[in-house]
């Protein structure tokens, strides 16, 4: 009795040192969960190991002071310690096993545009907004931490990315710790990357739509739309049943689970009435058609990218090898790490377009000269 | 033994039961970012990519006419609230703004007569022109859109064209009109003369700045069946429909379900389905301002050219 | 009797003639009276049995429409069994079977490509040749650039929309 009582005491230390502690490998886990396990998978209860972010402000400071201390936060920011003091990191090459970093973008919604040959298409708007690189993790230092998974190998670091800067009062200390080595104001939203060695990012770089290029292929990542608990009908598209002829409180259920002899019982997966949607979908290989640099806008292929308006998406290079072709084949390889703004020598347009893409610049399409 | 532990463990699941404090998590939406939320952080002195307030976007002592906005309905954006951007919207209205200083798209209404001239890779001059009666336009920002309908050979025929379509070559207003109803699809259901225009019509000018005419007709429809239930439609434009429909549907249409009284007093559905005025204001006051920079450009160019011709005849004539 | 019991105070011409015009997506003519209920299949969509309206001038075609025994689709050359523009369906028109190419459609079309107002078709031979020598109505513009039996139908067309 007494060894279980210290047994289950020892393992509820060790959760509160997690608790409690402000390391970043440990509390960036919290972020991303691509695996689909089997139970429950949406719960509004936090993890364990979840530090509390968010900290009641006190309400009864002056206005004046509040203005001060708003400025006070400004000012730091602006020049913040430079992150560089230990010197740029060496810049990798790239590989056609390279993994690099992506973005956090924000969902815009979607627009039509046009082909040069007159064809319409939808395009989905995503924005990267005031994106930094919050932490890096080489591989061997990432495969002793609590998010590793034995089958990702020793292959991967991992790199934490934050969008949308707050105030700092706005958190609590362990949150506002993990901003520390960046010396970025603390983020709305973390979420984490595995990246090849050789994409290492220094912490507090900060990252922009230039990250990708024109023609690029990517994936998107993101949590879809949520709708509650559901009947089959919605969930799963099912007919239902009569609605007259004697039918009675059988009208959206389902028919029969399961049949008989060797298929007997109702079997692993089989569909049934839960909650639907607020899942992670990742939708593959989406073509970059146009960037806006003023306003730090993609424009990528079709309307399938999941989740809401103003949903949180998570933008990276793609993993389909054919989609990755064209950048081997012609020896063009993305920028590496990222996109770094001193290194181009001519000034950035406000707009890159794709060949293919009609300009609205541009006069309309006409046949009547080719002949 | 035990009691020490049972007070540490006591304490351990009082501090771990803190951090599932009930929380409220709306579970629809807490995967978003609230839309007044976004625009914080854009203009957030802490963001990297903030974004600057534009001198030229704040509003001013333009005086924008009022039809201006019934001239330009395609500007206005999807009126649902959790589907608008402030940013997507003005990159459209960009891109818009952008065709429209290349291809003159003109004035027009339901009702009225037009021409469109569409580039067609088929076609023998490879280009193709119909001439027919708006029936219908629709359809907010780039994905704006207008039904032509005319009767060629007595024969029907309805074509619908995006309005920022690149294949556009040159959109005519032969006769500008307007009518009765918003929509023109009973047309179907009509006599065909009522839709019949001549392909080679000739343009109708109206003086600039009279009233836009309204056309007053009313059509009288074929017999049952229909296309639709007009008589539930409460159209304008057509003679009664008393003699077409039995007693069972005239009682069927004055059925509350059917004729929904409440839908004119319902404040909800019309804030849902429309833009507040304010924001309409702003929007055309935008685009009302770059038409007209527009115009001055296209004014000077032609000034240009116009010097650079007289100056070419003036040479030949030496 | 039938008028009686579906009174009708004003008929068109050809109502008044003893035939009436069917003005459903298959617009044909009929001679039973007017009906109350809608004979407008959903989607509009060209299926087995719908009735098409024959817009070449081939005797076939007009004795069809003068007997109001319109052309029946009992076949469509391709795997969906539903037919679109430029189709191939195999009719039955006069208790023959023929085959014929679809025209123009009464349902809703993508943009630039316009929408009629009846399901229209061009009889065509077994070889390939059209039945008729002349088109009476447009013909759809994105049709053009079909190749082998329709370049036939596409050289007796007047009018292209």
């Amino acid at each position: 009795m007494a060894a279980f009582c210290i047994r289950s005491m020892l393992l509820r230390n060790l959760t509160c040192q997690n608790l409690i502690s402000a390391d970043p490998t440990l509390t960036s886990r919290v972020l991303v969960c691509h695996q689909q396990v089997r139970g429950r998978r949406r719960t509004c209860k936090p993890p364990s190991w979840f530090s509390k972010r968010r900290v009641s402000i006190k309400q009864d400071i002056t206005p004046e002071n509040a203005k001060f201390i708003k400025d006070v936060i400004i000012e730091t920011y602006k020049k913040p310690e430079s992150p560089l003091k230990d010197g740029p990191w060496s810049r990798g090459t790239w590989t056609p096993r390279t993994q690099r970093t992506g973005v956090l973008a924000i969902k815009l919604g979607m627009l039509p545009q046009w082909t040069k040959d007159g064809k319409k298409f939808i395009t989905t708007l995503l924005q990267v907004l005031d994106n930094h690189v919050i932490n890096y993790t080489p591989p061997d230092e990432f495969a002793k931490s609590m998010g590793w998974k034995p089958y990702w190998g020793s292959k991967y670091g991992s790199v934490v990315v934050g969008a949308l800067s707050c105030e700092p009062h706005l958190f609590s200390k362990s949150y506002n710790n993990l901003f520390a080595k960046a010396g970025v104001p603390p983020k709305r939203k973390l979420t984490r990357f595995l990246v090849t060695p050789d994409a290492a990012i220094q912490p507090g770089t900060p990252l922009n739509v230039m990250h990708f290029r024109i023609g690029d292929y990517v994936d998107c990542s993101a949590k879809t739309i949520g709708h509650g608990f559901q009947g089959v009908m919605k969930r799963w598209g099912m007919k239902g049943g009569p609605a007259t002829h004697g039918c009675t409180k059988a009208h959206r259920r389902m028919g029969s689970m399961g049949g008989g002899r060797d298929k007997a019982g109702v079997w692993k997966g089989k569909r049934m009435p839960g909650h639907m949607g607020m899942d992670w979908r990742i939708v593959k290989g989406l073509k970059i058609w146009r960037i806006d640099t003023k306003y730090n806008v993609l424009y990528v292929t079709g309307y399938s990218v999941p989740g809401p308006t103003h949903g949180y998406v998570r933008v990276y290079d793609t993993v389909l090898k054919h989609k990755r072709e064209h950048l081997i084949e012609n020896g063009n390889p993305p920028p590496m790490p990222t996109f770094y703004p001193e290194d181009g020598k001519e000034p950035i347009p406000e707009e890159y377009l794709d060949d293919e893409l009609f300009n609205f610049n541009n006069e309309s399409i006409s046949y009547a000269t080719e002949k | 033994m035990a009691a020490p532990c049972r007070k540490i463990i006591n304490q351990f699941v009082k501090r771990s039961l803190k951090c599932f404090e009930p929380r409220v998590i709306p579970c629809r939406w807490s995967n978003t970012v609230r839309n007044h939320t976004v625009e914080k952080h854009r203009h957030s002195p802490l963001s990297s990519t903030r974004e600057l307030v534009n001198q030229q976007d704040s509003p001013s002592d333009v005086m924008v006419p009022r039809e201006f906005r019934f001239v330009h309905p395609d500007f206005l954006p999807y009126p649902v609230w959790n589907r608008r951007d402030r940013v997507r919207e003005k990159l459209e209205r960009e891109d818009m703004l952008k065709r429209r200083a290349v291809i003159d798209i003109p004035e027009f209404y339901v009702g009225s007569i037009m021409a469109v001239t569409l580039a067609d890779k088929n076609a023998p001059g490879k280009q193709n022109r119909f001439v027919g009666i708006c029936i219908d336009r629709a359809g907010h920002g780039l994905y704006h859109y207008f039904v032509l309908r005319n009767a060629i050979d007595g024969q029907g025929v309805e074509i619908k064209y995006d309005m920022y379509n690149p294949l556009l070559l040159k959109i005519e207003v032969l006769k500008l009109e307007k009518r009765l109803d918003p929509q023109l699809y009973y047309l179907r259901d009509a006599p065909l003369e009522y839709s019949t225009f001549r392909l080679d019509m000739e343009p109708v000018s109206v003086l600039k700045g009279a009233q836009v005419p309204l056309n007053a007709i009313k059509v009288k429809m074929n017999p049952r069946p229909w296309c639709r239930r007009w008589e539930r439609h409460n159209l304008k434009g057509v003679l009664p429909l008393d003699d077409y429909i039995t007693e069972k549907m005239k009682k069927q249409k004055q059925h509350p379900q059917i004729e929904k009284p409440w839908e004119k007093h319902d404040l909800m559905l019309k804030a849902r389905t429309s833009i507040d005025d304010r924001e309409v204001d702003q929007i055309m006051t935008e685009v009302y301002k770059r038409k007209e920079k527009i115009q001055k450009e296209k004014f000077q160019k032609r000034g240009q050219e116009g010097k650079r011709e007289v100056k070419k005849a003036q040479e030949v004539k030496k | 009797m039938l008028g009686k019991l579906f009174p009708i105070p004003k008929m068109n011409k050809i109502a008044q003639a003893g035939v009436l015009v069917f003005r459903g997506p298959n617009a044909c003519v009929s001679a039973f009276p007017i009906q109350s209920f809608s004979t407008s299949p959903c989607l509009n969509q060209i299926i087995k049995l719908s009735r098409m309206k024959v817009v070449d001038n081939s005797m076939l075609g007009r004795k069809a429409e003068l007997a109001s025994k319109p052309a029946r689709v009992i076949h469509i050359y391709n795997k969906k069994g539903v037919g679109y523009l430029g189709d191939k369906v195999l009719v039955a028109i006069m208790g023959e079977k023929k085959r014929a190419y679809i025209v123009g459609l009464r349902q809703n079309q993508k943009e630039n490509v316009p929408r009629f107002d009846s399901n229209n078709i061009v009889l065509v031979e077994d070889n390939g040749t059209p039945t008729g020598t002349r088109i009476r109505v447009p013909i759809p513009s994105c049709l053009r650039n079909r190749e082998g039996d329709f370049t036939k139908i596409l050289s007796i067309a007047t009018k292209f929309v």
